[in-house]
C-alpha cells in the first residue's frame, strides 16, 4: 500500500468523522500507544499503531491476514512472548496502568481477557470445568458464583451440557464455552479474535447479539474479525490494520458507508469472470471423475450417505454446502484417506476407492489442506520440491552421492518449481520459510505444492477459509489461471458460497451427507432446497436448526 | 502355589511403588512437558536424606526432611536452571535434566561411598507366611500407603481448583494463561509434587528386601522410567498401571529365574526394559497416552 494512499484516505474519514459525529466524552480503558511488534527479532509484525478503546464502547479491528490483529490481541493479553515475539517500542495501558511485561494470568486479574482464535477450549475437560478454570482468577466465592450464573443465562445451551466433555461439543457451542469461559474472569475488556470463524451464517448472527448484551452489561469488547459486515454491525469505532499499520479508523458508520471498505472488506465477492470454454490443450491425461453412491459412516453418524456426480474433465467443479455437509469427509475419501462403507469412485477407468493413499498420489491426484499443512521451518522453495517428490526419479544412494544425473534432474525441478511459484504469486517469496509468510501466502504455497506434482485432478479443501474479500479474489483468479494453464480438473470444496459462483462450470451441494443439489450455478442458487439448507429459517429456529445440524454430523 | 501367590502380592505391591515414581514423572511431563530425567536421582536424594538423618531424628521426622530436600531441589532445578534457559523449548529443557541427573547422580554415588544405608523404616525385616512362602511386612506397607496415595492424588487432580488448573495447563497452556491460570505456579506445584512421590517411592524401594541406599541404587529406581513411558507418557492412571505391570513382570521374572535360565542370568533386572520394548511395538504411545490427533 502506497503511503500517501494511506494518508488520504485516514484524513478523509478523519474529516467526516469530526463533522458528523462527535462522540460522547467517556474515558480511555484500553489505550495502544505506537506500539512496534517484532517477531524473532526480525519480522515487523507491527509497526506503530495506535488505538483507543473507550469505557463501555464495543471497537473492531478489520485487515487481511497477516495485517497484525492477532498480534495487536498478543500484545494485549501478553502471550506475544510464547509466539516467539515482543514489545520493541510503545506501550499498552489499561486503565491507566501499563501492561507491558506483565504476565498474561497477570493481565486477567487486572479485568482484561482474550478469547482465542480457534476457541482453544479444553476439550478433555467438561464444560464445568472449562468455566472453572477460568474463575480461578476470581478471588471471591460469592463473584464467581455469580459470573457462573450469568454464563449459564447467556448460554443456556452450556447449562445443558455442562456435564460433557469439551471436545464433544459442535463448533458452535464451543465458540459459546470460549467466549462464556472468558466471562468467567469478571473482566472488564473482552478481547475476541476472530469469533465467527469456521461458523454457520445463523450462528454468526447469534454470536453477533451476545457480544451486544455482554456489552450492555458494561463490559468494554475489542474484536478482531474477518466478516468485517458482522464487525461493523457491533461495533461503535472501527480500525482497519494493513501491514502492521493503522491505515483507516472512523465509525463503523463511515466505515461502513465507505465505498473503498465496501469494496475490500464487505465486498459482495466481485463475481468472478465467466468461465471461457476454450481449453488449453495439454498433453495430460485428464480423465472423468466419477462418484457412485458414495456412503461413509462414523460410528452411527452417516457423513455420506448415497452421494453420485460427476466432474467433468478439464473444469472446475465446486462441492459446497454448510459446516458439517460432508465436504471434508468426501476429499478425504477422494484422496484414500477414509474408505467408503459403500460405493465407488472412478477416475476414468480406475477405481480410486480400491487403492490405498499413496497410489491415488500416483495416478496424478493432488490436493490442499484446510487447515495449513506445510513445513514451517523449510523455504517456499523446499516445500514446493515435496510436491515433486513423485516425480523424482533418483534414488537415494545416487542422490547421496550427488551423481550428477541427480543433479541435473534437481536443476530441472528446481526451474518448474520456479514457474509454478510464479504462477501461484509466489515469485519474490521463494526463499522465505513458509512458517513466517502470512496465513494466505500459506495457502498459496499449499496450492503451490499441490500443483508441482503436475497433477491432472487437483482437489482444494477450504482454498479461501479464513481470508478476507480481496484475498479471496486474489484466489479465485489464481485458480482459474492455474486451471486454464494446466486443463486439469478442479474439484473446490467451499462453505463459501459466492466466492464458487462465479468460477465452477457445475455445482455440487451437501446437507447432512445428502446431495440436495447438483447443476450449473445459476441453477443451484435457486433451488429452494439449496437456499432452505443455507439461510435457514427463522433466527431463532435456524440457531437450533444450525447447532443440531452440527452435532448430527460429528 | 503358595509361591505363585506370594510373587503376585509382592508384585503389585512393589508395581504400587514403581507407580509412584512413574506419577511424579508423568505430572512434570502433564505441567511443563519436560520429560525429566532427574527424577530418578531425586528419588534416591530423598531417600538418602532419609537414610543419613533417621538415627537422629527418628524415621518419621527423616521422612519429612527426605521430602523437603527432594522439593527443594526439584523446585531449584525448575526456578533457576530450567527456567533460565536460553531456549526454553521441552527438548532442550529435557536435556538439560540428562545432565543434571549425571551431576546429582554422580554426588550422591560420592557421598554413599561403598555402605548399604539402611533407612531405619518402622516394619524392619519382618515378614508375613503365606503358606510356606513370605511377603516382607514392608511390601504390604508400601502396597498400602502407596494406593491410598494413588486415590488421594487422583481425586485432587480430578476435584481440586489446582488439578483443574494443571490439567488445563497440560492441554493448552497459552489458552490457560488466558484464562489466568498462572502457569509457573503451576509448573512448580508440579516439580514438587513429584519430588515428594518420589521421596516417599524412594524409600519404599529402597527398604528390606531392597537392599538400601547403595550407589547402584539409581540404576534400581530407573526401572520406573518405562513404567511410565508403557503407562503413556501423559496418562496419571496410565503411569500406575504401567508400575504394577513393571512390578509384577520384575517379581515373576526374578521369581522363576530359574525356570527362564535359558534367558540369561539377571534378566529380571532388564524385564522393564524388555516390556517397554514390546507395549511400544504394539502401541506407540503406550497404553493409556493420548495420540496426537490431526484434522485433515
Amino acid at each position: 500500500m502506497d503511503a500517501t494512499v494511506v494518508a488520504d484516505r485516514r484524513t478523509m474519514i478523519a474529516g467526516e468523522a469530526s463533522a458528523e459525529t462527535a462522540m460522547p466524552e467517556r474515558d480511555i480503558a484500553l489505550l495502544v500507544r505506537d506500539l512496534r511488534v517484532s517477531y524473532g527479532g526480525a519480522v515487523k509484525a507491527l509497526d506503530g499503531v495506535n488505538l483507543e478503546v473507550p469505557q463501555g464502547s464495543v471497537v473492531a479491528v478489520l485487515g487481511n491476514n497477516g495485517a497484525g490483529k492477532s498480534t495487536l490481541l498478543r500484545s494485549i493479553s501478553g502471550t506475544l512472548s510464547m509466539q516467539g515475539g515482543r514489545i520493541a517500542e510503545g506501550d499498552v495501558t489499561f486503565d491507566g496502568k501499563s501492561l507491558n511485561g506483565l504476565d498474561p494470568a497477570e493481565i486477567v486479574r487486572a479485568g482484561v481477557v482474550q478469547v482465542p482464535e480457534g476457541r482453544r477450549i479444553f476439550g478433555e475437560l467438561t464444560v464445568e470445568e472449562n468455566l472453572r478454570v477460568a474463575s480461578l482468577a476470581t478471588d471471591e466465592r460469592s463473584k464467581r458464583t455469580a459470573a457462573r450464573e450469568r454464563v449459564y443465562d447467556l448460554f443456556p445451551r452450556l447449562a445443558e451440557r455442562r456435564g460433557q466433555r469439551g471436545g464433544l461439543l459442535s463448533g458452535g457451542e464451543q465458540q459459546m464455552l470460549a467466549i462464556g469461559r472468558a466471562l468467567m474472569t469478571s473482566p472488564r475488556l473482552l478481547l475476541l479474535d476472530e469469533p465467527s470463524l469456521g461458523l454457520a451464517p445463523n450462528l454468526v448472527g447469534h454470536i453477533a447479539d451476545v457480544v451486544k448484551d455482554i456489552n450492555r452489561q458494561g463490559i468494554s469488547v475489542l474484536i478482531v474479525e474477518q466478516d468485517a459486515a458482522m464487525a461493523l454491525d457491533i461495533a461503535e469505532r472501527a480500525y482497519v490494520l494493513e501491514v502492521g499499520r493503522v491505515a483507516i479508523e472512523g465509525s463503523s458508520q463511515e466505515l461502513a458507508n465507505s465505498p473503498e471498505i465496501h469494496d475490500s472488506y464487505l465486498g459482495r465477492r466481485q463475481p468472478a469472470e465467466p468461465v471461457s470454454e476454450a481449453r488449453v490443450e495439454t498433453t495430460r491425461e485428464v480423465r472423468e471423475l466419477r462418484i457412485e453412491d458414495l456412503s461413509v459412516r462414523f460410528g452411527g453418524v452417516a457423513a455420506l450417505s448415497n452421494v453420485s456426480f460427476a466432474v467433468e474433465p478439464g473444469t472446475i467443479h465446486a462441492v459446497i454446502g454448510p459446516n458439517g455437509a460432508g465436504k471434508s469427509t468426501l476429499i478425504n475419501v477422494l484422496t484414500g484417506v477414509y474408505s467408503a462403507n459403500k460405493g465407488r469412485v472412478h477416475f476414468g477407468a480406475d477405481e480410486l476407492t480400491a487403492m490405498r493413499s499413496h497410489e491415488i498420489g500416483s495416478m496424478g491426484v493432488s490436493r490442499t489442506f484446510q487447515n495449513i499443512a506445510l513445513s514451517a521451518g523449510a523455504s517456499v522453495a523446499e516445500n514446493l520440491m515435496l510436491g515433486r517428490h513423485r516425480l523424482s526419479r533418483s534414488g537415494f544412494i545416487a542422490a547421496g552421492f550427488r551423481m550428477p544425473w541427480v543433479m541435473r534432474e534437481q536443476r530441472d525441478h528446481r526451474s518448474r518449481v520456479e514457474e509454478i511459484a510464479e504462477l501461484v504469486g509466489l515469485g519474490d517469496l521463494i526463499d522465505e520459510k513458509a512458517g513466517l509468510l502470512p496465513y494466505g501466502h500459506q495457502k498459496l504455497v499449499e496450492l503451490g505444492r499441490a500443483l508441482c506434482a503436475e497433477p491432472n485432478l487437483l482437489l482444494l479443501d477450504e482454498p479461501v477459509a479464513g481470508m478476507s474479500a480481496t484475498e479471496s479474489a486474489e484466489m479465485a483468479s489464481i485458480i482459474r489461471r492455474v486451471q486454464g494453464e494446466f486443463g486439469i480438473s478442479v474439484v473446490v470444496i467451499e462453505h463459501n458460497m459466492p466466492f464458487v459462483m462465479g468460477m465452477a462450470k457445475r455445482v455440487t451441494v451437501l446437507d447432512f451427507g445428502r446431495l440436495i443439489a447438483n447443476g450449473t450455478p445459476y441453477e443451484v442458487q435457486r433451488d429452494p432446497d439449496v437456499i432452505k439448507a443455507y439461510l435457514g429459517g427463522s433466527e431463532d429456529r435456524g440457531i437450533r436448526d444450525a447447532l443440531e445440524r452440527e452435532e448430527r454430523n460429528q | 502355589m503358595s509361591y505363585f501367590l506370594s510373587l503376585l502380592i509382592s508384585g503389585i505391591s512393589i508395581g504400587f511403588v514403581y507407580g509412584l515414581i512413574a506419577l511424579g514423572f508423568v505430572i512434570i511431563f502433564k505441567a511443563t512437558k519436560v520429560v525429566n530425567f532427574t527424577h530418578a536421582a531425586i528419588a534416591l536424594l530423598g531417600a538418602y536424606v532419609v537414610a543419613r538423618t533417621h538415627q537422629s531424628l527418628g524415621f518419621w521426622l527423616a521422612l519429612v526432611a527426605g521430602i523437603s530436600a527432594a522439593v527443594l531441589m526439584n523446585y531449584l532445578i525448575d526456578v533457576l536452571v530450567l527456567r533460565n534457559a536460553r531456549r526454553p523449548d521441552p527438548a532442550t529443557l529435557s536435556i538439560i535434566t540428562i545432565g543434571l541427573d549425571i551431576l546429582l547422580g554422580a554426588e550422591l554415588r560420592r557421598q554413599i561411598g561403598f555402605q548399604a544405608l539402611g533407612l531405619g523404616d518402622p516394619w524392619g525385616t519382618g515378614v508375613i507366611h503365606v503358606g510356606d512362602s513370605f511377603i516382607p511386612q514392608t511390601r504390604l506397607a508400601a502396597a498400602v500407603i502407596a494406593a491410598m496415595i494413588i486415590v488421594w492424588f487422583a481425586a485432587v487432580f480430578r476435584f481440586s481448583n489446582w488439578g483443574v488448573a494443571m490439567r488445563a495447563a497440560s492441554e493448552d497452556p497459552e489458552a490457560a494463561a488466558l484464562m489466568g491460570v498462572r502457569l509457573r505456579r503451576v509448573s512448580i506445584a508440579a516439580w514438587g509434587v513429584a519430588g515428594a512421590l518420589a521421596t516417599v517411592a524412594g524409600v519404599f524401594f529402597l527398604t528390606f528386601p531392597g537392599g538400601g541406599v547403595t550407589n547402584l541404587a539409581e540404576l534400581a529406581i530407573l526401572g520406573a522410567f518405562p513404567a511410565a513411558i508403557i503407562g503413556g507418557l501423559d496418562s496419571t492412571g496410565g503411569a500406575v498401571a504401567g508400575g504394577l505391570l513393571v512390578g509384577l513382570t520384575v517379581t515373576f521374572a526374578a521369581g522363576y529365574q530359574n525356570e527362564i535360565a535359558f534367558l540369561g542370568r539377571g534378566v529380571h533386572e532388564a524385564a522393564p526394559f524388555i516390556l517397554m520394548f514390546v507395549v511400544l511395538l504394539v502401541r506407540p504411545t503406550g497404553l493409556f497416552g493420548t495420540k496426537e490427533l490431526h484434522r485433515v
